[in-house]
């Protein structure tokens, strides 16, 4: 009886499975992405919705897409660079231009996404807006007496071997800042220089530049590091898990901000799929998702709305369009990229 | 008769020979080619264009911050390699003439070239742990009373970088020297004793003369491995511990200058081959003063 029992549970689950399976099998995405934005979480229901079956390799660093796709292959369909690094694939024309009449909830976007410089080229849009959030600094509660507010506790001889900075370009907006220099994406030769020094000043105190969000969890957790820039909501509630308390904070000299856009690759032949996944990617599905797996901030306002809880909502500052205008959202370089980059090389080269 | 023998021959000879040709000409000449011809191009947004001009190489001389890597880089190769042949040269020697047992010696060898069929990275990750703030070294340091509190100088710098790469490399070192050693006739050393030559002069005179093939070919294998290492930097070294391989995979990546980087994977290459060179001829020097 009781086998009967299970053979016509298998039975029925077959036929479910069976009369699920004409739907399916629509086609392939290759997804180039950080982690977290191609969560099980919500990537299996939307595989089961439309048959696109997701596969998502991950990059480490915003470095990794441009070369990927110079590479070539069509290996990809789509990825999902920060704001500061699209102008490239758009000059290069290794994405393709989006069809904002397909993207149902287009209009919800914030519009300071939406007019950014780094996903508009030429009268086309080329990305669609994910996720953002601030890059802001974090330390140990346990080890400052007084909580440091501004970047100067990052040049304090006090905390030697206690530092860690971003092993990124970023390094030097966040130098320029202590050095005064507001206009961090258009340094002139001599803030840049002056920049440098100021990281080379403080190399002696720097215990490790973190190239990976597990490693600065690896340098908080073995007690390494007690203070940081930092991905905000991402590596403190990994710390959280792991029951080490970590505080985020602004400071004064401000904090720069990302934003990630989805963007297809020239060409896929997934392309239905590919606009399926960045309506799924900007309705609740996605958006909570994001938020729930990396603590990111969205960029769908509406559907946050939808489905966060009211304390969410205001912890990630979806409420509050002044937060995210007072952050220095990331600009894309162009050709004084080369400089940036050789500049904090020649830091580390020092 | 005798051309068409010599002709099928000469078709067995090339049939036999092509794939490993084919193979040499597809994934070796051919990408070393690709990558000179790209280190005359120009950077230019977004990625680079074609041209013949010299910019990327008078960067490269002129820009400080590359000599000084590649002094850093060749520092830290020499250290390693330093450092693993005196590690190495006894443990091959002691394995060569005091280990009698054939098992004990294969054992014993074996503890020293066992660790390559373990994934590099994860090597290089345990030295991590080990050497850690928090990790098993200070452990040991504390609760043997050495320390009262943990110290962070062994991790993250370039000391920490030498010994695991120290670590990682010294099976280059140690199979060509036990190899040179293993061949030494014992009746060489047994002569020079009775011609009453001390211990210390017979080790001077014939075996370290005779091993140094195998240290110098494991020196240039360690030394170049070193030279082009850019994992440990990530892993152990410090905010000073960037090697030549990190910048340019910084110039392919974060800096998207192909040329440059280019033209910087090329100046590695002549050093290497540079490297390689001298020591065949410092190898075939040693051999013609010997016979």
């Amino acid at each position: 009886m009781r086998r009967l029992n299970k053979l016509t549970g298998s039975a029925a689950c077959a036929a479910i499975v069976l009369t699920a399976l004409p739907a399916l099998a629509e086609g392939e995405l290759n997804v180039l992405t950080w982690e977290g934005y191609a969560d099980p979480s919500f990537i299996e229901p939307f595989e089961a919705a439309t048959g696109c079956k997701v596969s998502a390799t991950y990059v480490g660093s915003n470095d990794d897409f441009a070369p990927k796709l110079a590479a070539g292959g069509g290996v990809f369909d789509l990825v999902s660079p920060s704001i500061d690094s699209t102008a490239p694939l758009i000059a290069a024309g290794f994405v393709q231009p989006i069809d904002t009449s397909r993207i149902d909830e287009w209009d919800n976007i914030y519009e300071k996404f939406r007019a950014s410089d780094g996903i508009n080229a030429s009268g086309e849009v080329y990305g669609v807006p994910y996720a953002w959030g601030a890059i802001s600094f974090m330390y140990r509660p346990d080890k400052f007496d007084t909580p440091p507010t501004s970047l100067a506790a990052l040049w304090d001889p006090a905390l030697e071997g206690r530092i860690s900075l971003w092993d990124d370009k970023s390094a030097l907006y966040v130098a320029a800042r202590a050095n005064g220099d507001a206009d961090i994406y258009n340094l002139t030769d001599e803030q840049l220089a002056a920049a440098q020094e100021k990281l080379i000043a403080q190399r002696p105190l720097v215990r490790k530049y973190w190239s990976s969000a597990g490693e600065l969890v690896d340098l908080y957790k073995s007690g390494e590091v007690w203070i940081s820039n930092t991905w905000a909501g991402y590596q403190s509630a990994l710390l959280a898990e792991e029951g080490i308390e970590v505080v985020e904070f602004i400071p004064d000299e401000n904090a720069e901000g990302w934003m990630d856009s989805f963007m297809i690759v020239s060409g896929t032949p997934n392309e239905d799929c590919a606009y399926q996944f960045l309506n799924m990617a900007i309705s609740e599905a996605g958006q909570c998702g994001v938020a729930n797996v990396n603590g990111y901030s969205v960029a769908n306002p509406e559907a946050a709305r939808r489905c966060m809880s009211e304390e969410q909502f205001a912890a990630l500052h979806q409420d509050d369009p002044e937060y995210l205008d007072s952050l220095l959202l990331w600009e894309n370089l162009g050709p004084r990229l080369g400089d940036y980059t050789n500049a904090w090389n020649a830091v580390k080269a020092q | 008769m005798t051309l068409a023998l010599s002709k099928r021959n000469r078709l067995r000879q090339f049939l036999v020979l092509s794939p490993p040709l084919l193979w040499t000409v597809l994934f070796m000449f051919a990408p070393y080619t690709i990558l000179v011809v790209y280190s005359f191009w120009r950077a230019q947004f977004p990625l680079a264009v074609p041209d013949f001009q010299f910019g990327n190489y008078i960067e490269i001389f002129t820009d400080p911050q590359y000599a000084r890597v590649l002094l850093r880089t060749a520092k830290i190769a020499g250290l390693v390699s330093l450092l693993a042949l005196l590690l190495a040269f006894p443990y091959a020697y002691f394995l060569a003439f005091k280990v009698r047992k054939p098992g004990l010696r294969l054992t014993l060898y074996m503890a020293v070239v066992a660790p390559l069929w373990v994934s590099y990275l994860l090597r290089a990750y345990t030295w991590k742990t080990i050497l850690g703030t928090e990790g098993l070294l200070n452990s040991f340091l504390m609760s043997t009373g050495i320390l009262s509190e943990p110290s962070s100088v062994f991790l993250y710098n370039q000391t920490a970088m030498v010994v695991t790469l120290t670590y990682v490399f010294i099976p280059f070192m140690v199979m060509p020297i036990y190899a040179a050693l293993e061949k030494i006739p014992p009746n060489l050393i047994e002569a020079s004793g009775d011609l009453g030559e001390g211990a210390i002069a017979t080790f001077a005179r014939i075996t370290v003369p005779l091993a140094m093939p195998g240290i110098v070919a494991g020196f240039t294998m360690t030394f170049c491995l070193s030279f082009g290492d850019f994992i440990s930097p990530i892993l152990v070294g410090g905010p000073d511990g960037l090697m030549i391989a990190n910048v340019i995979a910084a110039q392919f990546g974060a800096a998207l200058n192909w040329p440059l980087g280019s033209a910087l994977a090329l100046v590695m290459l002549v050093i290497v081959l540079g490297i390689i060179t001298a020591s065949d001829r410092f190898e075939r020097l040693g051999q013609a003063r010997l016979s």
